[in-house]
């Protein structure tokens, strides 16, 4: 690596300036996890490198009442640490959690789990369950595009003069749960072999009438699994469905990763992995019902 | 070359340093603090783990200008008044300690945890080491030695 | 009779110097008008080469570009002298040492590893030991890939399986394993003041490197030291030669101290791995479940370089029987050369592959035989004076059989029932 030029960036102002000023020579570093690691192994070769990791104003969880809008800055420890993600937000808790290891986790941030786009981040499955938005600074002003489409549309990503600031989300209703479970090789420090993720709401009769369900590497990128929750939609969670559930995701996951070396371990993977993420929701939902 | 000012085991450093270099590096070859140790370069075995604002992170993915203004210590800051710290002092006490080359690292991590937590659980312990590889697996020795350190800090040993 | 040491806790000698970070392993070694070094290493598994090493000696910066050329004499090796110093007309692996830059700074010499020209020509490899024992199969090093063949022979085979009621017959295989000891190879050489070649390096074998040292200079080993600094773990994986040579010639040639500091990639390519081994296993027993017969053939692939294969393949073939007696037996094992990394010691040195097989092949017997796992194996576990496949008499403790029944006991197996004993 060669690095001409490198800043420790002070505010949000200074840094969408300097992004404005070097374009694509120019790369944002936070947690410095991933980057580092492609700096040295000549992966990425930028002139400038641009640090985020003290500014303050992208540090901040903010409770606005309705909605919940997290820094980009903000570390997986952070998340682990605050108290909003302990009830129904628990999935989002949970896949922070299992991020890497304590060293990984202290600086390792959410917007870098974003914005460096890897199909494996953990914390992106339960973030477009939540219908999470992107919140993007530049000189330009400021731009907002869901995180669904940034990882499904070719046209909205993350443009070379633009800093992502913030992620924002409606928090889910108190009989709302959003829940999260993981595959990986051993406890600490492994990429996510696949996660899933789930927002479920039932009804009094125990029908589910909200269902968002996201996967982490059951495709090229992190994913709704709209089939599964079209079946689900409705129905009562009794063995039978949640038997033909996981035939209805196999079958969608086939479309996408046949072929693959890692097919056919995954598809009995997610079987236990799906279970365990509804599990865990059914479980706190049973807790606030009673 | 770029000037950097920051803190290392109590003491103010004002350094020129090489955009390219890593904390690792700053540590080792400029301020010849060689406890802190190199095993992957890639965060995996926390051999190179410092205290870096009251938080522990793997100095070889952090870049050295990052570390401006920051508070770093390292294993050579645990020692007071010459006496070395009750961790220190547990791991010998129990023999935790084989190659050696996780060691402080591992010693660092613990000191983060308890820190943190003055009384955790055998459980809680093996999460907070989680991030560091001792390939000589002595990990039931090194869960041992932090039990006991919790006594020795306990006792103001 | 009193003893000051065993059965007393004792705290190790090092261990202050470890849990303050003083300990110095080699990469902690920092000497003045010091220099670096760094390998080039191939980067296919079989070819032929042809080195130009002109572009990247003219880098400002670059002290000398050692090759085989530099090397008094170049093969060493720990049973076999089948590795070459710096390879010079064919690469056997991914990862032989082609040549050794040294420089001002690493930098320096990262740059001239990209400027210096292999020409690679490359050959048909092979990666399976089972075609490598084939006449025909391309040639690793010499005329045959088999570098080693331990036998066994004992009683009537055929006799054995023929009076058996059950025979099991299956196929098992272990893979490669790396060390991964936690502090990558690293050392410092230098010539001390009484001018000997001083090689500072973690090293399981400080004698052995002396001799590899002064044959590969072609001087005396009185004029070699080596020096053991702190090890940071090693497994077996620090049992070969790796940088020593590399090291001791350019400090021999340069007069300065130079260091060398492997990356954990690096590592990972230039030392042995654990022999991966494919278990053929027939074994034969009564209707009690007494054995009666064995047949087993292993194939140990020990990549490029026979390291300690005969050791390791012998071991492993004096072992597959298992703790148990059999009266008949026949093992074959076998070491062959492939294109593959090479392998080499790792704890355990062949003991430690062969047991999924012997056990395997005892719980599908006892299986068959509708017995449990611990009774077959009471009934035909060593115990003092048996003798082994190999005809050792085991005349000192061989506490196997309490072992088990106390594993019994603890994990309680049989839960309140108990188990009848007397038929073990």
């Amino acid at each position: 690596m060669a690095l001409e030029e490198v800043y420790k960036g002070e505010n949000v102002d200074e840094v969408v300036e300097l992004l404005d000023k070097y374009g694509k020579d120019a790369k944002i570093i936070a947690g410095g996890t991933d980057i580092v690691i492609d700096l040295r192994n000549n992966r990425i070769d930028p002139k400038v490198l641009i640090d985020i990791s003290s500014i303050e104003e992208l540090k901040g969880i903010k409770d606005k009442g309705e909605y919940i809008e997290i820094g980009a800055g903000v570390s997986f420890t952070q998340v682990v640490e605050n108290p909003l993600f302990e009830r129904n937000l628990y999935g989002l808790n949970k896949a922070c959690h299992m991020v890497g290891s304590p060293q990984i986790r202290n600086k390792g941030t959410l917007g870098g789990n974003i914005a460096n786009g890897s199909p494996a981040a953990d914390s992106i499955p339960p973030l477009i369950c939540l219908n999470s938005t992107l919140i993007l600074k530049s000189v330009r002003g400021r731009r907002e595009i869901s995180i669904e489409d940034y990882y499904k549309d070719e046209n909205e990503k993350i443009r070379p003069d633009e800093l992502l600031v913030s992620i924002g989300f409606k928090k889910p209703k108190e009989n709302q749960v959003l829940s999260f479970a993981k595959l990986g090789l051993r406890k600490a420090l492994a990429i996510s072999r696949l996660s899933i993720a789930i927002l479920v709401e039932l009804d009094e009769e125990g029908k589910i009438i909200n269902i968002e369900v996201a996967s982490g590497s059951l495709g090229k990128y992190p994913m709704r699994e709209l089939e599964l929750e079209q079946f689900l939609l409705g129905k009562k969670l009794e063995d039978s469905t949640v038997d033909e559930g996981v035939l209805v995701l196999q079958r969608a996951m086939e479309k996408r990763l046949a072929g693959r070396s890692t097919f056919p371990y995954k598809r009995v993977a997610v079987d236990r992995m799906f279970r365990e993420a509804l599990e865990e929701a059914m479980k706190y939902l049973d807790e606030v019902r009673l | 070359m770029k000037e950097i000012q920051l803190n290392v085991n109590g003491k103010d450093y004002s350094l020129n340093i090489d955009e390219n270099m890593r904390l690792i590096d700053l540590l080792r070859d400029k301020l010849g603090l060689l406890g802190t140790k190199e095993g992957c370069g890639e965060g995996e075995c926390g051999a190179c783990t410092v205290i870096m604002d009251g938080e522990t992170v793997t100095s070889c993915l952090v870049m050295a200008f990052q570390a401006h203004g920051s508070e770093i210590l390292t294993i050579e800051g645990l020692e007071s008044n010459g006496k070395i710290h009750p961790i220190q002092q547990a791991f010998i006490d129990v023999g935790a300690v084989q190659c050696g080359f996780c060691t402080p690292g591992m010693i660092m991590s613990a000191k983060a945890l308890l820190d943190k937590n003055p009384n955790p659980t055998r459980e809680e312990i093996r999460e907070g080491i989680s991030g560091n590889l001792c390939r000589c697996t002595g990990y039931n020795k090194i869960v041992d030695g932090v039990e006991l350190a919790i006594n020795y800090i306990e006792e103001g040993k | 009779m009193k003893f000051d040491i065993v059965g007393k806790n004792i705290i190790r000698t090092d261990a202050y110097s470890k849990v303050t970070g003083k300990a110095l392993y080699p990469q902690d070694i920092y000497m003045d008008n010091m220099v670096y070094g760094k390998t080039l290493r191939s980067k296919l598994p079989h070819a032929y080469i042809d080195i130009d090493t002109s572009e990247a000696e003219k880098i400002e910066g670059v002290i000398k570009i050692f090759t085989y050329k530099d090397v008094p004499n170049n093969s060493h090796g720990v049973v076999f002298k089948d590795h070459e110093v710096f390879c010079e007309k064919k690469v056997r692996r991914i990862g032989d040492p082609i040549a050794f830059v040294v420089g001002e700074t690493e930098e320096v010499c990262k740059l001239a590893l990209d400027k210096i020209k292999v020409d690679y020509k490359e050959l048909e490899g092979v990666f399976d030991p089972e075609i490598a024992m084939d006449e025909n199969s391309p040639k690793v090093h010499g005329d045959s890939n088999i570098v080693y063949h331990f036998k066994i022979r004992k009683g009537d085979i055929e006799e054995g399986f023929k009076n058996s009621y059950v025979i099991a017959e299956n196929t098992y295989k272990t893979h490669m394993v790396e060390h991964a000891f936690l502090q990558p190879e690293a050392g410092v050489s230098l010539i001390d003041e009484e001018g000997r070649v001083t090689v500072m390096v973690a090293t399981q074998y400080p004698h052995y490197d002396r001799e590899e040292v002064a044959s590969a200079l072609n001087i005396k080993e009185e004029e070699v030291r080596i020096v053991n600094t702190n090890i940071g773990g090693a497994f077996g994986g620090r049992e070969d030669i790796s940088l020593q040579i590399h090291l001791a010639l350019a400090a021999y040639t340069l007069k300065r101290p130079v260091k060398v500091v492997y990356s954990r990639e690096e590592s990972f390519i230039a030392h042995a791995k654990r022999h991966p081994m494919i278990m053929k296993c027939k074994t034969g027993a009564d209707k009690d479940g007494k054995l009666l017969a064995m047949e087993a053939e292993i194939i140990g692939d020990t990549g490029a370089y026979a390291s300690w294969a005969p050791n390791v393949l012998r071991k492993a073939g004096v072992h597959i029987t298992g703790p148990y007696y059999i009266p008949n037996v026949v093992v074959d094992s076998y070491a062959v050369y492939t294109n593959n990394p090479f392998a080499g010691a790792m704890r355990g040195f062949g003991a430690t592959q062969v047991p999924i097989a012997h056990e395997q092949q005892m719980d599908i017997l006892a299986e068959k035989l509708g017995m449990d796992p611990i009774s077959i194996r009471m009934i035909n576990i060593f115990k003092q004076g048996s003798v082994t496949a190999t005809g050792q008499v085991l005349t000192e403790s061989v506490p196997v059989e309490a072992c088990i029944k106390e594993v019994v006991k603890r994990m309680d197996l049989f839960g309140e029932e108990g188990h009848n004993e007397e038929t073990w």
